[in-house]
């Protein structure tokens, strides 16, 4: 027993990656930052079920390389949170197996594994083949969900100190906006000169009914939006109706997150702006004047009907 | 306090990608460009380099060939880490490990860091490269070196004695952790803003050494593990429609007008 190690941190992964596992072998789950309703839930699954008592990649790195030299696993699977994928590159460089993050689809072969996954911010898809055993971290819904009818057991999984000591955690500031539901999206970028201006997409999200996003400098680095409003390849994927991006250039590592949107607008003062030639509408503009305008434009639509 | 080894990447650069005519990936005339991330890694060595005060090392190893088309790129690559903070340059180019693989990267970096005695107090990468983006690299590193491991570092605060307090920006939480040294640091983004090299560093970097290595010189056998079967470029087809006009009125006017005919506004 044991031949398919899943790692899960999140409810909602679990199910995926303990359905992937069941197609591939035989199952026994490592579980960490979890409550008591979560062991509930993952030992419905009918496997047994590790649990590390802490969600620091470095104790979780340990805990399942301990697992590996037990189990003699052929496969390792995970979800793509940064905790995983830290602890999983250790893991790998340790027992130098096969390790790939980001997998977008997979196939069993008796020898090997094959498995798709994005390249080149997503702009290149990559089809690979790795021998066993190998490390497989992929996205939501690459595999149907497992059913919950069994009963499992619970082991504690204890390590040792590590290396690295913790002085303090802070949590992080999220809004809780679920841009993937979204039908439109106001995506803001360093076009944007004050945290203030901001107001302007804002109101233009609301006439549209939709919420608002940003690229990755805007969320990480200067904090004008929590990190849960972060799009592209780092951060979410989003699949609106209508992308709206406002003095955003266009980098790669930002389009892939928009990719999935039906229609996507553009507005730069740059003509020569990468993102132009990725958008279906393109308003060469400063987004200080244009903004304002479109939001008057709305404005009196709305009312005249 | 000992030296710094900085990880620099010559990626495929995700800007310019070219296409076969059947649709694969024109990997061969597709260029090569320093990793972004890796630019911040170097600004922290900058950073850090006084306080260390021992010499800085940059190590690369070459993942696309062919091997002569790509001299130009990985020189610049290089030139960059030179110019910006390393004393000398390390970079293995060897067919044999062309394309790259995750397994035997790592085992070559940690080769030249071992083999060629840089001594390293710490260890610095970036998150991800921009090609592979599998941010994986720098934690395999730490695996096979035995050093503690600290990946998405956003701050690196201060230097106490033989540790480093540093920043971590974890999936859900933020943790401030105590680094023991030796020890192999990834960086993000947001630890820094890069500044390019000075024309003065440019200049000086010339006269830096680069030392050429093949799998030989490390005395190292490697088994690649990947093969790839495939690699597609994903065609996007957008309008591209664009609409300049004087008055910001015609532009919004203009585009509420198209969008209402690609049902998408509801009023
Ligand atoms: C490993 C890695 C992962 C990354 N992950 C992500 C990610 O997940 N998401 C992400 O977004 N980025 C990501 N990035 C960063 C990405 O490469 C870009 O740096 C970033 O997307 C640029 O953000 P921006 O478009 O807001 O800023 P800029 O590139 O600075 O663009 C600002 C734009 O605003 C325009 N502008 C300026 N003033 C005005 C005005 N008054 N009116 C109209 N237009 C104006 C300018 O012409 C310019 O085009 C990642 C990078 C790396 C290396
Ligand atoms: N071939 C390489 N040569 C030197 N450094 C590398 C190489 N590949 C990856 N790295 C380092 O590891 C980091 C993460 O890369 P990756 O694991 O490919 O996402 C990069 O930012 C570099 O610092």
């Amino acid at each position: 027993m044991g031949n398919v190690i899943v790692v899960s941190q999140r409810p909602s992964d679990a199910g995926e990656l303990v359905g992937l596992a069941r197609s591939i072998g035989d199952p026994v789950i490592v579980a960490f930052q979890d409550s008591a309703e979560r062991v509930e839930e993952l030992l419905s699954y009918g496997y047994k079920v590790y649990r590390v008592k802490s969600s620091r990649p470095e104790v979780l790195a340990k805990a399942i390389s301990t697992l590996y030299n037990e189990l003699k696993p052929k496969l390792i699977v995970g979800p793509n949170t940064r905790n995983v994928k830290d602890a999983m590159a250790w893991v790998a460089g340790l027992h130098d197996i096969h390790m790939a993050p980001d997998v977008a689809g997979v196939r069993v072969e008796p020898d090997g594994i094959v498995y798709k996954r994005g390249f080149l911010s997503e702009r290149v898809t990559m089809t690979v083949k790795a021998p066993y055993p190998a490390i497989i971290l992929v996205n939501p819904r690459v595999a149907e969900p497992a059913p919950r009818e069994g009963v499992g057991e619970l082991i504690e999984l204890n390590v040792g100190d590590t290396m690295v000591r913790v002085l303090e955690v802070k949590a992080k500031e999220l809004s809780g906006v679920n841009l993937e539901a979204a039908e439109v999206i106001v995506g803001v970028g360093r076009g944007f000169k004050a945290k203030e201006d901001l107001s302007m997409a804002f109101e233009l999200a609301k006439l549209l009914g939709g919420q608002v996003g940003g690229t990755r400098p805007i969320a990480a680095d200067l904090k004008w939006l929590p990190e849960d409003a972060w799009i592209g390849i780092s951060g979410k994927r989003v699949a609106p109706k209508l992308y709206i991006a406002i003095g955003i250039s266009g980098a790669p590592q930002h389009m892939s997150g928009v990719s999935g949107s039906k229609v996507i607008v553009a507005v730069n003062k740059d003509k020569s702006a990468p993102i132009f030639k990725q958008a279906d509408y393109g308003v060469v503009a400063d987004l200080y004047k244009f903004i304002p305008a479109l939001i008057d434009v709305l404005k009196r639509r709305r009312g005249s009907t | 306090m000992g030296n710094i080894v900085v990880l620099v990447k010559a990626s495929l650069n995700p800007e310019i990608v070219r296409q076969n005519p059947d649709g694969t990936f024109d990997i061969d005339y597709t260029p090569l460009k320093i990793s972004d991330v890796d630019r911040n890694a170097l600004e922290e060595a900058a950073r850090l380099r006084q306080v260390f005060g021992g010499k800085v090392y940059s190590v690369t190893v070459l993942t696309w060939g062919p091997l002569r088309a790509r001299e130009k790129d990985l020189r610049l690559a290089v030139q960059e880490a030179l110019a910006k903070v390393a004393d000398e340059a390390f970079v293995v180019a060897d067919e044999s490990i062309i394309p790259g693989d995750y397994t035997v990267t790592a085992n070559v970096i940690a080769a030249v860091i071992k083999k060629m005695g840089l001594n390293p107090s710490l260890i610095l990468a970036g998150e991800a490269s921009i090609d592979e983006s599998t941010y994986q690299i720098p934690g395999r590193v730490a695996a096979k070196l035995g050093l503690p491991y600290v990946g998405y570092v956003k701050r690196i605060r201060e230097v106490r004695g033989d540790r480093l307090v540093v920043e971590r920006d974890l999936e859900d939480y933020i943790e401030v952790l105590e680094v023991p040294l030796p020890a192999v640091l990834s960086v993000t983004q947001e630890v820094n803003e890069p500044r390019p090299p000075t024309l003065i560093q440019i200049r000086m970097a010339s006269r830096k050494p680069i030392h050429m290595l093949t799998l030989k010189d490390l005395g190292l056998d490697v088994k690649r593990q990947r093969s790839i079967l495939d690699m597609r470029v994903v065609t996007v087809s957008r309008k591209q429609v664009l609409i300049e006009e004087a008055s910001m009125e015609k532009a919004a006017l203009k585009l509420v007008e198209y969008l209402e005919k690609e049902g998408v506004l509801r009023f």
